[in-house]
Parts: structure tokens; C-alpha cells; sequence
């Protein structure tokens, strides 16, 4: 696509029919979570959309993130999104290396400046800026040049996000998250480790569509994806209602997929679209497969104590304490009583006398 | 895929979700009856216990059309049992189902023939003629 | 750190531990004052029986007094019925005691517990309209009464908001739940709350000493 070429030209320049182009509004309306009578708009919209260039900065991570977006289930319409943007530098996916990927990276935001989307992926180390650098650059550094550039930044992963697992007790590298260091831009948080696909997806397809910021959360996230609770949306709800729990991960309960609650689900306090977006083509998801919820795409998921620990166990410290506690009181008990004691009998002995 | 079948996992789930939509689709269809706008609802946003969409499409059965449409991949239009309602599966080219919708209307607007295309179509045959013309 | 991650993590240690030293201290208190010898001949000596049939004849209400004090006694019941199965009975609750006490036993359907949440709620919100208002409740209760009331009725509010997820985000409720959980458990050993523990154990030793002098209890 040309960059001057509007969207819906140059899929009529490929030979995709008004039907073929209302069927990938369809399906990019359901993807940006867009109720169906928005698909005229969509549609309207998409055809006169501009290629927008992406600029994707991978930082601490682990790749699970792109793995994540390149296994996406709706092939078509993700290439047909990621051909109406211009994605001018990934360095995992570009094929480009060394000093020419660079070269590109830095045309692309001198040639787009105020205009390109910023993607990164991954936290970024604080503690000493050498823990992870790109060409000899730091990811503090380049995170700060490329996004006082940006339209805006999207902040892919949990670990972009909020800091996730390198910034998890002890964090050694100091990592942080984008919007700890960047501030004046608008940030959109795409958390979840890794984030589902088609939310990815459904990100980009609402820049391209509407060129603007989809309406956000408390956490910076999209509200059409991170508005619903997991739980509260989740197919096991009703046994959870009905007080039907697993006990095990092998017993009876287990077994007729009741709610998993008791084996540590983190659903009541997950904000996701897990439950109904599900993952690897729409097939399941981790609670339909059996295992609770673990709230990746929760800022410190990753020390809010073990994945298999019921939400309402609370950390409330050891035994061992609350016995140190005891034998305190104890010990301040006996004290005011001898004390009391003492003063009675001195009281006692002045009446007397 | 055998290996996993043979683990007894009973999947007698409801979410309570299935009902509700029914009667939305009963609450459309008067709507439709009484002259108003057709209804269009998009499945994948619905959170669905496993084998509860098949428990939609097996109530709502198959109508008396079935219509396949060609155009970034293969979509099957199947008007269901109760006529004005519709079950829309978009597939990409790989097959793999990419949206799904029920649209309570008198014909889904993806069946007739778009006024762009039909352009398109005038100028293909125009020039076709034009060309056998020279040719004779 | 969230709301939540404090209340259920170090707002939740420090609660606990004020409440079991102020339990223990309290207790270990009281206790001492039983140990002095009471020098005089016992009349009767019998005393387990007295002190069982003080606890059964101060949990009737008195032949005398029935009509005056039922709707007392009938909504005491009530509440204090509807909160033992809230508290015990509600499957999250009986995992935080089983991960503190390292048991725990078989729950009731959320639906159930609703209802007894509810009741509750209602019965002492009535109950607190009632010391507030009636004129001979309002001369005798003091500070304590009011504050033990509030620090109970704020978890129970709390605890059916953020079950029925209604006005605010859940881990918000559940926060503000146990935040006021964690308030009452600080003031349960310093104000009235105490009587859960303290009042068998005194109505027996009260009809103990009583029985000793020979006095119907």
C-alpha cells in the first residue's frame, strides 16, 4: 500500500469487493468490541483511513508478546490491518539488522514525527541503564527520544504496562513501566502475559479506523477490552454462585468444571476479555481448560502471593506471629493483674494501718 | 486429540446466557414484524459456556436458505428454522472463523449486490464489449 | 501499593495482631481475678450445674419480663443467628480461616449466605435505630455500644456490596471490606465486641458464685 492511497483504495486496488470490504469492517467492528450497528461507521471510516506508521520497541521481554500478535486467530483481517499500517521497525520481525534497522527506525520518526504510533513491549531498567540496550543505546534513552516524538504510545505486555515480572520483588534491573517515565502522551496500556492477540489487533484497528484514543480505564487500558471482570463473565460463574468449588485439580468437582475459586482463580479481581474473546482461534480459555485465572494483566501480578492461594486466604503474615502476638498479651495480662494485685494489697494495708 | 477425549470432563455447563438471547432474537423478530429495523448481534461477544453456541444453532435449526459468499474468504449465510433470522459465519481464507453474527432482517445486507461492485461490474463489461467489438 | 495489597496484606497482619494480643491480654486479665479463694462455706456445691443453668436461664428470657422484652430477645436471636452463619458459612470466609487455622469445613450456597447477610444487615440496623431512639436504651448505652455497632455493621454492608459487585469495582469493595474488617478486629478486644468471647464464661461463673451462696440465678 501506498502511503498516499487511502485504505479502501488500495484494497480496491487489490481486487477486494465492496462485500469482501464490508465483511473485514464486520469483523474489525467486532474486534475493536464495536456493537454491529457501528459497522456502517466503521466502514466509512476504514475507507478513507491513511496508513498510519508504527515504530514497535522491544525492551526487557521475552518475545512472548509478538508471539502472541503473529499466532493471532484471524489471519486475514490481521494482515489486511497490519498492511493498511506501516510497521517501519520491529526488530524481531524486520528483516533489516545493525546499523540499517537503526537508520530506518530514525527516518521513520524523522519522516512521521507527530504522527507515528509508538508500540513497545517489555519494561524498561532504571536501576543502571547498561542492563538493556539496542545498538549501544539504552531503552531509557530510546524510549524517551521515540516517544516525545509519537501521536501516541501503546504499551504492549504487562511488563510495558505496569513493570511486570522483571519489575516483580526484588526487581534487580530497576525495571519500570512506559508511563513511570513518560508522561505528556497519551498511553494505552494493552496488558496481559502475553496480552490476547485480537486485543492487540483491535488497538491498531482503532487508530487506523477513528485516528484516535479508544476510551481507557483507571489503568490506562482499553475499556471495550478491560472493562469486564473476568469473573464476572466467566461460564463458571453460576458455580460459584451455587457454592460448587473444586477442591483439587484432579477431583470430582474438577472433573464437572466447577468454579476454581478455592484453587487460587484470580478472576474477581481481573479485568480482561478472556472469557469471551478466549485464546488460539476462540477455542478456550485458562479457566475452560481448568486452571484458574492467574490476573496476568494486573499491575504486580506476579507478588500478590502464589497463583494457587484463594483470593480471600489474604496475606496475613505466619502463625508464628500472631503466637508472638498472643504471648505479648499474655504476658502484659499477667503483668496488670500482679500489678493490679499489688496496689490492692498496699491499698489494703494503708486502711489497716 | 484421542488422548484428551479420553479424559472424562463432563461440560454440562450453562451460563444463562442462552435463554436470554432467545428471547432478544423473539423481541427482534416483533420488531422486524412491526416494521421497524432489523437487528444484528455478534456471538463472540457473548461469554458462551463450551457447546452452548452449538445449543444456539441446534435451536435455531436450518431455514430454507443457504447462501455462500466468496469475498475474503468463504461466509455462509443460513437463514435458521425461523425465517428472519440469520447466522452469519465469516471465515477468513484459512477457514478459520473470524466473526459470527445473528441478524434479524429481512435479507442480510452482504447478500445483495453492492452498488460499488455493480459499477465496477458495468465498466468490466462495458469495456469486454468494447473489446470483442474490435476483435470482430 | 493498591488498596487492596494493603488491606489484605499488611493492614490484615497488624489487625490480626492487635486482636489476638488484646484477646489474650483481656482474657489472661479476667482470668486472674477468679484465682482469689473464697473463704466462705459454699451453701451448695453443685457449682458446674449452677453455672450451666445461669448460662440456659440468662439466655431465656425471664418469666416476669417475657412480653416486655420479646421483640429484644427475638431480634438478638435473629442477628446473632444471621451473622454466625454469614461469617462461618460463606465458602471465601472459611478459606481465609482454613489458610489461618489450617482447617476448615463445608459451606453453604452463596444464595443461603446472601440472605442471612441480609437479615442481618437489616436486624441491626433496626436495632440501632432502636438504641438511638427509645428513650430507657438511649440512657444506658454509651460510645462503646454505638462504635461496636458501627465496626460490625460496616463489614457486613461492605461484604454484600462487593459480593453483588454493586457501586464500585470489586477489588475496591473487597477492599473497603476488609479494611472494616480489620477495624472491627482492632476494636473487638477494647469494646463491647468482647462479650463473643466473654459471656458464656461469665454467665457461668456468675451462676457458679451464685450457687455457692445458695441464690437462685
Amino acid at each position: 500500500m501506498r502511503k498516499d492511497q487511502t485504505l479502501g483504495e488500495y484494497l480496491q486496488s487489490q481486487g477486494v469487493s465492496r462485500r469482501g470490504f464490508l465483511k473485514f469492517c464486520s469483523a474489525t467492528a467486532s474486534l475493536m468490541a464495536l456493537p454491529p450497528s457501528a459497522v456502517a461507521q466503521v466502514a466509512e471510516a476504514l475507507a478513507t483511513a491513511r496508513r498510519p506508521s508504527v515504530i514497535w520497541l522491544s525492551f526487557q521481554e521475552c518475545t512472548g508478546c509478538t508471539e502472541s500478535l503473529t499466532r493471532s486467530h484471524a489471519p486475514t483481517v490481521e494482515s489486511l490491518i497490519f498492511d493498511a499500517i506501516s510497521l517501519d521497525y520491529h526488530h524481531t520481525l524486520q528483516a533489516a539488522s545493525g546499523h540499517g534497522a537503526e537508520a530506518a527506525r530514525e527516518a521513520a520518526m524523522e519522516e512521521n514525527e507527530g504522527e507515528y504510533i509508538l508500540v513497545v513491549d517489555g519494561s524498561i531498567p532504571v536501576g543502571n541503564k547498561a542492563y538493556s540496550t539496542i545498538a549501544g543505546i539504552s531503552n531509557y534513552d530510546m524510549l524517551v527520544e521515540a516517544a516525545s516524538k509519537a501521536f501516541a504510545i501503546v504499551a504492549v505486555g504487562t511488563c510495558a504496562a505496569f513493570g511486570g515480572i522483571p519489575h516483580a520483588n526484588p526487581n534487580p534491573t530497576g525495571a519500570v513501566s512506559v508511563s513511570d517515565i513518560v508522561t505528556g502522551k497519551p498511553i494505552i496500556n494493552v496488558s496481559g502475559c502475553p496480552p490476547i492477540p485480537v486485543v492487540i489487533t483491535g488497538v491498531l484497528a482503532h487508530f487506523l479506523t477513528f485516528g484516535t484514543i479508544p476510551e481507557l480505564d483507571a489503568q490506562g487500558r482499553p475499556a471495550a477490552f478491560f472493562g469486564q471482570n473476568i469473573h464476572d463473565r466467566c461460564y463458571r460463574r453460576p458455580f460459584y454462585e451455587r457454592g460448587q468449588f473444586a477442591e483439587t485439580f484432579d477431583d470430582e468437582g474438577a472433573r464437572k468444571g466447577w468454579c476454581l475459586y478455592k484453587l487460587g482463580c484470580k478472576g474477581p479481581t481481573t479485568y480482561n476479555a478472556c472469557a469471551t474473546l478466549k485464546w488460539n482461534a476462540g477455542t478456550s480459555f485458562p479457566i475452560q481448560s481448568g486452571h484458574g485465572c492467574i490476573g496476568c494483566s494486573e499491575p504486580n501480578f506476579w507478588d500478590k502471593g502464589s497463583f494457587y492461594n484463594p483470593i480471600s486466604a489474604g496475606m496475613w503474615g505466619s502463625r508464628d506471629a500472631l503466637l508472638g502476638a498472643a504471648a505479648a498479651g499474655a504476658a502484659l495480662g499477667v503483668g496488670s493483674a500482679i500489678a493490679a494485685r499489688a496496689r490492692k494489697k498496699k491499698a489494703q494495708a494503708a486502711e489497716e494501718a | 486429540m484421542s488422548d484428551l477425549d479420553a479424559i472424562p470432563v463432563s461440560a454440562e455447563v450453562t451460563t444463562g446466557n442462552v435463554e436470554p438471547l432467545l428471547h432478544e432474537i423473539r423481541h427482534a423478530l416483533k420488531r422486524l414484524a412491526g416494521g421497524e429495523d432489523g437487528t444484528v448481534i455478534d456471538l463472540q461477544r457473548l461469554p458462551l459456556a463450551p457447546g452452548e453456541e452449538q445449543r444456539i444453532e441446534a435451536v435455531l435449526g436450518e431455514g430454507e436458505v443457504r447462501a455462500e459468499i466468496n469475498a475474503l474468504g468463504p461466509t455462509l449465510v443460513q437463514e435458521t428454522a425461523y425465517p428472519g433470522v440469520w447466522l452469519i459465519t465469516h471465515r477468513n481464507a484459512e477457514e478459520s472463523v473470524i466473526a459470527r453474527f445473528i441478524e434479524v432482517t429481512d435479507m442480510p445486507e452482504l447478500l445483495k449486490s453492492q452498488r460499488a461492485d455493480i459499477e465496477s461490474g458495468i465498466n468490466k463489461l462495458e469495456s469486454e464489449l468494447a473489446d470483442s467489438t474490435k476483435k470482430n | 501499593m493498591t488498596l487492596l495489597e494493603f488491606a489484605s496484606g499488611p493492614g490484615l497482619q497488624w489487625a490480626l495482631w492487635i486482636f489476638v494480643f488484646g484477646v489474650v491480654w483481656r482474657l489472661i486479665g479476667a482470668l486472674f481475678l477468679l484465682a482469689r479463694k473464697d473463704l466462705s462455706k459454699p451453701r451448695r456445691h453443685n457449682s458446674v450445674a449452677a453455672g450451666l443453668g445461669a448460662i440456659w436461664s440468662r439466655s431465656t428470657p425471664a418469666h416476669a419480663f417475657e412480653k416486655r422484652i420479646l421483640f429484644q430477645h427475638v431480634t438478638g436471636y435473629a442477628w446473632h443467628f444471621a451473622l454466625f452463619i454469614s461469617v462461618l458459612f460463606f465458602a471465601p470466609h472459611i478459606l481465609f480461616f482454613e489458610s489461618v487455622l489450617g482447617f476448615g469445613w463445608p459451606h453453604l450456597p452463596n444464595t443461603i449466605v446472601m440472605v442471612t447477610a441480609i437479615i442481618a444487615t437489616a436486624v441491626l440496623i433496626t436495632l440501632l435505630i432502636r438504641r438511638a431512639t427509645h428513650p430507657v436504651q438511649r440512657f444506658i448505652s454509651n460510645a462503646d455500644d454505638y462504635i461496636s455497632i458501627v465496626v460490625v455493621l460496616i463489614p457486613l454492608v461492605t461484604g454484600i456490596l462487593a459480593f453483588a459487585h454493586v457501586g464500585g469495582r470489586y477489588e475496591t469493595l473487597l477492599a473497603l471490606h476488609l479494611l472494616s474488617v480489620e477495624v472491627m478486629l482492632i476494636w473487638f478486644p477494647f469494646g463491647k465486641l468482647m462479650h463473643a468471647i466473654m459471656t458464656m464464661p461469665a454467665r457461668y461463673q456468675a451462676g457458679t458464685a451464685f450457687g455457692r451462696r445458695g441464690v437462685k440465678a
